[in-house]
């Protein structure tokens, strides 16, 4: 059987507010951290998004790279990247 | 797999843009010119085709031109002063080239029989009445009705084409499209005609 993928929730299942970090545990020992935390801004985005943001750091920030190793084509690259940058702005002015 | 296939038939440019457009579009562009100049079909405009006074080669390479470079133009245009994304000449350029391509299919239909025949009639001096009455008249109609098709694939692939080569959503897509196809169409008619005096 495959194992189960968990996902980073990150909308309230009931109202679809932002989640935050509320504990937080060492699987070491057994501390465990409570608080009201702020998830940083990348945990924030999609699992695609966050795929995205690490093969544009991985591939020097070439877009011609990037579109080679995905195998779509650069303006398509371009549109995804100018997207994110958008919603990235749009998440720090709220 | 249904909707992949879908997708590359109806928007490959999320896969081809750029220089490998532009060759492809262009290859497309030439094939099309010489089946014009076979088959004598001319292209009045984006929208308009039919027989023309000017037989001779260079003018269906005109018109070919115009009908590539003229919406190519607008989109460009349109996208440095709607988009806020960097557009690329080479990836508008292309991507409308590439668009065309179904010009080629459509220009496959003007070597039908009832199409020749009615490309041989004078129709600028006929009353419509007697060009309704031609005997092949109903079925160049039915021609003419089946090679829009690739017309209107040609017009879906230059919406997506603008979308992704401009980064364009919403209503500023929808304008820039719009004002490209009807005032490209006008244009393009103006420039082309002045081959035909």
């Amino acid at each position: 059987m495959d194992t189960l993928k968990k996902r980073l929730p990150l909308k309230c299942p009931s109202c679809d507010a932002s989640l935050k970090v509320g504990r937080l545990f060492c699987e070491t020992c057994p501390t465990e951290v409570c608080g009201s935390f702020e998830l940083p801004l990348l945990a924030k985005l999609t699992e695609k998004e966050q795929q995205f943001v690490i093969d544009f750091i991985k591939s020097s920030g070439s877009l011609k790279d990037m579109s080679k190793n995905m195998g779509i084509s650069y303006p398509t690259v371009r549109n995804i990247l100018d997207d994110l940058i958008d919603k990235l702005n749009n998440m720090e002015t709220l | 797999m249904k909707k992949q296939w879908l997708k590359l038939w109806f928007n490959p440019f999320e896969r081809i843009a750029g220089f490998r457009a532009l060759l492809w579009g262009f290859i497309g562009l030439i094939i099309s010119t010489l089946l014009s100049f076979l088959s004598q079909w001319h292209y009045h405009g984006l929208l308009h085709f039919g027989p023309a006074p000017n037989p001779a080669w260079w003018c269906f390479a005109v018109e070919h031109l115009t009908v590539w470079l003229i919406p190519a133009t607008l989109f460009y245009l349109g996208g440095l002063l709607f988009s806020r994304s960097r557009i690329r000449l080479i990836d508008v350029f292309g991507t409308v080239a590439f668009a065309q391509l179904p010009f080629i299919l459509m220009n496959l239909f003007a070597f039908l029989p009832p199409m020749q025949k009615m490309l041989k009639i004078n129709l600028a001096s006929l009353p419509l009445q007697e060009i309704t009455e031609q005997p092949v008249f109903l079925a160049s109609v039915w021609i003419s009705l089946l090679s829009f098709i690739f017309l209107i694939w040609v017009l879906i692939l230059m919406f997506k084409a603008l979308k992704v080569s401009c980064n364009l959503k919403g209503y500023r897509l929808g304008i820039v499209y719009c004002v490209t196809v009807i005032g490209g169409d006008l244009i393009c008619r103006l420039i082309i005609g002045l081959c035909y005096k």
